[in-house]
């Protein structure tokens, strides 16, 4: 059997010598740990991650500050003090943020009373971002609820599409658990890269099944094929988004920099889930599958 | 004759590249051309005005990219719908008997309305509303039962005729208050959006806090000698309300109003019965010595005397003889000239028929400064990522007649989005620069599925085959098209606020992409694979 071809003088690859179990186990391991921490953290705190101010409600409030002991005038102008502070690359810009119960009008007269420029706050009390949060779950489900049954509707075989809907689910679920260990907090941003996840990563799973299930020539000719593509689709929208997320995070681009941190982490997981769970799912049904 | 033919051939051919090329061409019109550039504003709808000019381009920016507040909130208030009322029941006595059974409410926060048509907004059933704090559509319900009418479901939200009422005023008020390119529009379904270029959050909340309820009151004695209150005139009884004017001699400054004709009547004879035209006109000492003064006029505004004043026998006389009425004037004094501005406002508004719930707000503050930062940084965070985009698909092909018109392809799509932002006035956000951005990694994305499939299996050696590999590439990106518009339709509709623009234009890219720009990408690869042109 032909190994893989694949770009970028990546390794070869050559999936006949190894099992189904064995492909399988890694990203079904995976997702099964990442759901336990998804489990824990929601039986703990009482949401699948870590909320930010947005959901939660709270302040965050960009100032300038001139002279050297910027943190340390921070800490003395506010009460309560912030909850963290986050330099902007390249100026005396600080990112400040401001758990919930602080009134905005107040905070921003406590920066200028310091003698700091405000030049820009995003302020959401509690129960408006509860809707948010409420709004941000069901919208999440109702993306991938209406991407399954698109699947299904366009491959009309049970094994291929099920392997698409698992590996997209996994896809969101390992993302929002690297959330919970790294410790990011869900943001507007965030919530944005996890539907475009569930757009994004699906291309190369459609691109897999559809190279196997329809066109000529052997399981493993097609899918490598697939396999030279896919990799070069993810690789190139893994590299966009890395580099979006440095620049915008160094520029202190919030929105910009959670879609782009949550859509690396989703591409990733992609590339595995595809060319392991997906494929394997693949190469069960095509040789022994359709046969029972 | 030939070569005219082969011409005309030639185009049909490549009909794709044609139309990519008109429609780019279409969009850097839309984005540079002055004569749309007014145009552009007018063909928006109010929802989508906010918004300052580009300058240079029709771009119009969104708050975060042009500075200003943004405050977003839902009305206070719960509503019945389907509420059967029997014909002979009075509104004023369902108000208090469902008052009566609410804790936080009294009749006057209850609202009742027949089904019609109420400016532009049709109600089907019968509304029962309360807009007091702290009062729940199960308490609504409840209190509904115990006073023996029968509802079809209550909602923890204000209803649609009140909503948008609300919003006409709000916007009347941002006018008024010469915030100029302010705009208010509602989200989701509840939550009201009042964005105002170039003011600061505490401008904005003043305006829209409270309910800008402006009343006047006769303050005078009833039959038992114990003092009251009347209303003689709200801002629905009012014709035209003038600018708020500095008193001569410094003291104080004043609102001209002008009755409306079907009030005046009544409003002269409010004034007669209370006493307030009595012979002589009234002193006012309302001020010092509350229990001991003749009727005073009471200027109230959300409950609160922001003046008291006498009435001069030049004004008492005409009520009294019945001709103030053929002339109604009248003029309302303040202590100065900022409050009169604001009794000015909340007149020519009118009173929002609901409060603004401040306490569960969302609130964004950018400073001029500041998003002209976010311009330039967001311009250069997609900079970079088309670079990283360029170098790995150079790496992948080394072939730049693949990757060169791969590159342009994207960026092509990146100006027709412009372009109908430009067009259609959308205002332009940090969120609509992320779904750039995302349109270009799924473009890019598809044309790489493009150039794999076509150059699959050996050189292109004929139009037919490139057809056939064309078709069956054309499968998978329609495919993941879908999937990628119903992935995002959710966050097109839902209140996440900034996040619409980006769900709106990364679902345009992709039909735009999937259209136009991705067709001609492959028209483009065989006319240099094929060496046919």
């Amino acid at each position: 059997m032909p190994a893989a071809k694949l770009p970028f003088g990546l390794p070869e690859v050559d999936y006949s010598e190894y099992t189904n179990r064995q492909l399988v186990a890694v990203p079904l391991a995976l997702l099964l740990v990442s759901l336990l921490i998804i489990g824990g953290v929601w039986l703990t705190t009482g949401a699948p991650v870590d909320l930010g101010v947005e959901f939660t409600g709270g302040t965050e409030m960009r100032v300038a500050v001139d002279g050297d002991n910027a943190d340390q005038q921070i800490q003395q102008a506010f009460d309560p003090a912030p909850s963290s502070v986050q330099p902007v690359a390249g100026e005396d810009t600080y990112i400040l943020t401001f758990g919930e119960g602080v009134d905005s009008e107040t905070l921003e007269s406590q920066a200028q009373d310091a003698g700091f420029t405000v030049s820009a706050i995003d302020a959401t009390s509690a129960s408006f971002g509860e809707q948010a949060q409420i709004q941000a779950l069901g919208g999440v489900a109702v993306a991938f609820v209406g991407m399954s049954v698109l699947v299904f509707v366009m491959f009309r075989t049970f094994v291929p599409s099920i392997a698409v809907v698992l590996s997209a689910f996994s896809d969101i679920v390992v993302p929002v658990a690297l959330m919970n260990v790294l410790g990011i907090k869900l943001t507007l941003g965030s919530v944005a890269a996890l539907l475009m996840i569930i757009g994004y990563s699906v291309d190369s799973d459609i691109l897999l099944n559809n190279h196997v299930l329809r066109r000529q020539g052997s399981f493993y000719e097609s899918a490598y094929r697939a396999m030279e593509t896919g990799i070069t689709m993810t690789l190139t929208s893994i590299a966009a988004m890395l580099v979006m997320t440095i620049v915008a995070t160094a520029f202190g681009i919030g929105l910009l920099s959670s879609i782009g941190l949550i859509l690396v982490f989703g591409l990733t997981t992609d590339l595995m889930n595809t060319y392991m769970l997906n494929m394997s799912l693949l190469r069960w049904w095509k040789f022994e599958g359709v046969n029972r | 004759m030939a070569d005219e033919e082969s011409t005309w051939d030639r185009i049909k051919d490549n009909w794709r590249i044609v139309l990519l090329v008109v429609v780019v061409l279409a969009s850097t019109f839309a984005l540079f051309s002055p004569t749309l550039a007014s145009g552009s504003g007018a063909g928006s709808t109010d929802a989508e005005a906010t918004a300052s000019s580009g300058g240079l381009t029709n771009i119009q920016y969104g708050l975060e990219l042009s500075g200003g507040t943004r405050i977003q909130a839902p009305l206070v208030g719960v509503h019945a719908t389907g509420v059967e009322l029997s014909n002979d029941t009075s509104t004023e006595a369902v108000r208090s008997n469902v008052a009566a059974n609410i804790e936080n409410a009294s009749a006057s926060d209850v609202t009742v309305r027949y089904a019609g048509e109420y400016s532009g907004t049709v109600q089907q059933t019968t509304v029962v509303e309360v807009t007091a704090r702290n009062v729940t559509a199960a308490e609504l319900g409840t209190a509904l039962s115990e006073a023996g009418y029968e509802y079809e479901d209550t909602q923890n939200r204000v209803s649609k005729v009140t909503q948008q009422t609300a919003v006409s005023i709000l916007r009347q008020k941002v006018n008024e208050a010469g915030l100029s390119g302010g705009s208010v529009r509602t989200v989701g379904g509840d939550v009201v959006v009042v964005e105002i270029p170039n003011a600061n959050q505490s401008q904005v909340r003043d305006l829209v806090a409270s309910r800008g309820q402006v009343l006047i009151q006769a303050y005078h004695r009833n039959e038992n000698g114990t003092y009251v209150r009347t209303t003689v005139m709200d801002s629905d009884d009012l014709q035209q309300v003038g600018n708020a004017r500095q008193l001569e001699g410094g003291r104080g400054a004043e609102v001209g109003v002008i009755v409306a004709e079907d009030s005046a009547q009544d409003v002269q004879q409010g004034f007669v019965d209370t006493g307030l035209a009595q012979e002589g006109g009234t002193e006012c000492r309302y001020e010092q010595a509350p229990n001991q003064t003749e009727p005073c006029i009471l200027l109230v505004q959300d409950g609160q005397v922001l003046n008291s004043f006498g009435v001069r026998e030049t004004l008492a006389q005409p009520m009294r003889d019945g001709t103030w009425a053929d002339d109604p004037r009248f003029s309302l004094t303040t202590g100065n000239l900022s409050t009169a501005q604001e009794v000015a406002i909340n007149l020519r508004a009118g009173a929002l028929p609901a409060e603004l719930d401040l306490d569960s707000n969302s609130m964004l503050y950018i400073d001029p400064s500041q998003s002209e930062r976010f311009k330039t940084d967001s311009l250069l965070a997609g900079i970079a990522a088309v670079l990283a985009v360029s170098g790995v698909v150079f790496a992948r092909y080394r072939r730049v007649e693949v990757a060169g018109p791969m590159i342009i392809t994207a960026l092509s799509e990146v100006v027709v989005l412009w372009g109908i932002a430009a067009a259609i006035g959308y205002p332009i956000d940090l969120s609509v620069i992320a779904g750039f951005i995302a349109a270009i990694g799924t473009g890019v994305d598809d044309l790489i599925i493009i150039a794999d499939e076509v150059m699959s299996q050996g050189e292109v050696s004929s139009q037919r085959v490139f057809q056939s590999r064309f078709r069956k590439a054309f499968w998978v990106i329609g495919a993941a098209a879908a999937t990628t518009i119903v992935a995002l339709s959710p966050l097109a509709i839902l209140s996440l606020g900034q996040l619409r623009g980006f769900a709106i234009f990364t679902i345009l890219g992709v039909l735009v992409g999937v259209l136009i720009t991705r067709p001609a990408y492959g028209d483009i690869l065989r006319a240099l694979l094929t060496g046919e042109h």
